[in-house]
């Protein structure tokens, strides 16, 4: 996708695609949220792409799906084979007889698999957002290893809603404590423990407070797409990248402002959605 | 007056000794080949015993239930999710509602349940025996096991010229845990390429066990931990509802299997 700096470019949709287990209605509150902030774009919620396929697609996609898995978190994702189990297994979730979880994407080729299979003509004044259920990370070249992610932002930007839960880490003594309860054989005890320890300190799976950070995220895929800045350094503004659930829940749910210059920039936006490349 | 009827050494032996051989010859092409007696390998056993398909379990210890005995840190009480708590109705293992969704039960009782359900059901097994090789058929589909005595391990290298032997199956299951033993060997024929990276705490890690549980490579379907290893999944987080699950899913997978070819 490229633009011409002598052109004129302005936001005239936004496409969320709901999750693959979620239905449209799910992100209603989303839609409204973005037309209030971009009265002149539409907004349009459609279904997860990666749901009703026909065969002959869901073949070629669920070999590249199980290629883009994050196999070592130490290292950028490189090209692979993958094994017949992991096709087998991305072929049953792309019909609805797998469950999602566990598994990690790389961001950036989960991003590329979805442009190449249904993106590809989109133009750019259309802002794409796909959430999905899988989990999604980018290789970091400040420490040398794969962080799952909230947002990947891009085109289209991709927002993990498992991700909310499990990307931004949790409260400090929530490690000190998982330390203190126990083996790893007791896992799934020492779990539900902690979650009863640290109650509300983090979002987690059903949590309602999910729904407003997810709007905050579809936000900071939109500002990225026409501005094409990646997040606020300033942690009180919603569009800040929070790495830290104590982070996300105050700029997403608790306080969910925007700093001058954004709510500047917003402003503007509102008014004449113009594309900043 | 003595308690015992009369025998002799010589007629113990030949019980001992004509049943082995009478087994083995059994064992020689059987329909699956499980190798690891742990929860997940004696549930899928068990599963397809009662299905009337032939199976064998290849344990390297004398006793089967490998982790199955115990929890964590050396106690005996072992945790089970739900829905995995029906397996233990269907055991009569007795067990405990520790909170909404999360069951206890003693380690011992459940796992010498477990052995004892898979026996009565028909499962034969082969213990002390080690898991030593695959065999490999057409386009390198996986058609059996070739396994020693365990103690051969344990031999001065000197005398350790002791040949394993190969036994036959349409399929095989990996059930030997972490180490996912049968894949790691295809792994070293370059059949197959396993991520090996380790934990990372996801709370969805027992559904993923479960989901991906079944062929990994032509012939061979995992199960239980070996499917964590072989798909590069969370290590952390399961308990033994997910290994009792992933047993039965991987029965299930074979049975489907069996019937179409």
């Amino acid at each position: 996708m490229s633009i011409s700096r002598s052109t004129k470019k302005r936001l005239r949709a936004i496409e969320i695609c709901a999750s693959e287990d979620s239905s449209i209605r799910a992100f209603t509150k989303t839609k409204s949220y973005l037309e209030s902030l971009f009265p002149k774009a539409e907004v349009v919620v459609k279904l997860s792409p990666l749901r009703n396929l026909p065969t002959g697609k869901i073949d070629k996609l669920s070999h590249d799906l199980a290629s883009a898995r994050v196999k070592d978190i130490s290292s950028p994702i490189h090209s692979f084979e993958p094994m017949s189990g992991e096709v087998d297994y991305e072929s049953r979730a792309l019909k609805g007889e797998a469950k999602l979880g566990g598994v990690v994407y790389d961001g950036r080729m989960f991003e590329d698999i979805l442009m190449r299979h249904f993106f590809r003509k989109r133009s750019v004044e259309t802002a794409s957002i796909v959430y999905t259920d899988r989990l999604v990370s980018t290789f970091s070249r400040d420490d040398l290893r794969h962080h799952l992610r909230t947002v990947v932002c891009g085109f289209p930007s991709i927002i993990s809603v498992p991700g909310v839960v499990e990307a931004p880490a949790k409260p400090r003594e929530y490690y000190v404590a998982k330390q203190m309860l126990g083996p790893e054989g007791t896992g799934g005890l020492r779990s539900e423990r902690l979650k009863t320890l640290m109650k509300g300190k983090f979002i987690d799976y059903g949590d309602p407070r999910s729904s407003l950070v997810l709007q905050g995220l579809a936000l900071q895929a939109v500002v990225h797409h026409i501005t094409l800045e990646e997040f606020c350094p300033n942690p009180q503004c919603r569009l800040f990248n929070a790495h830290w659930q104590e982070d996300l829940i105050r700029t997403q749910v608790d306080s969910p402002q925007f700093c001058a210059e954004h709510e500047a920039l917003l402003s503007d936006l509102s008014r004449d959605p113009l594309i900043k490349w | 007056m003595p308690i015992f009827e009369k025998s002799s050494e010589s007629s113990v032996t030949r019980a001992i000794v004509s049943q082995f051989a009478k087994d083995m010859e059994g064992f020689a092409d059987t329909d699956v080949i499980v190798i690891g007696g742990g929860p997940s390998g004696l549930m899928a056993a068990r599963d397809l015993a009662l299905k009337k398909v032939k199976v064998l379990v290849v344990e390297r210890n004398n006793y089967l239930g490998g982790g199955f005995w115990i929890g964590g840190f050396l106690m005996n009480t072992v945790t089970i999710r739900a829905p995995a708590q029906k397996v233990l109705d269907e055991l009569e293992v007795k067990y405990k509602m520790y909170e909404k969704g999360l069951y206890m039960t003693p380690g011992p009782l459940a796992c010498s349940k477990l052995i004892a359900s898979a026996c009565e059901a028909g499962v034969s097994i082969l213990n002390m025996t080690k898991f030593d090789d695959v065999v490999l058929r057409e386009k390198n589909r996986v058609a059996g096991a070739v396994v020693n005595w365990t103690p051969v391990d344990a031999l001065p290298r000197q005398i350790t010229c002791v040949d394993p032997v190969a036994l036959e199956s349409k399929l095989v299951i990996d059930s030997t845990g972490h180490d996912a033993m049968v894949v790691k060997k295809l792994e070293e024929r370059g059949l197959i390429k396993t991520p090996g990276f380790g934990a990372m705490w996801i709370e969805k890690s027992e559904d993923a066990v479960v989901e991906h549980t079944g062929f990994c490579h032509p012939g061979l379907i995992v199960t239980g931990m070996a499917v964590s290893t072989t798909f590069g999944l969370p290590r952390m987080g399961p308990t033994f509802g997910s290994m009792l699950l992933s047993g039965r899913k991987g029965a299930k997978v074979a049975y489907e299997h069996l019937k179409k070819h």
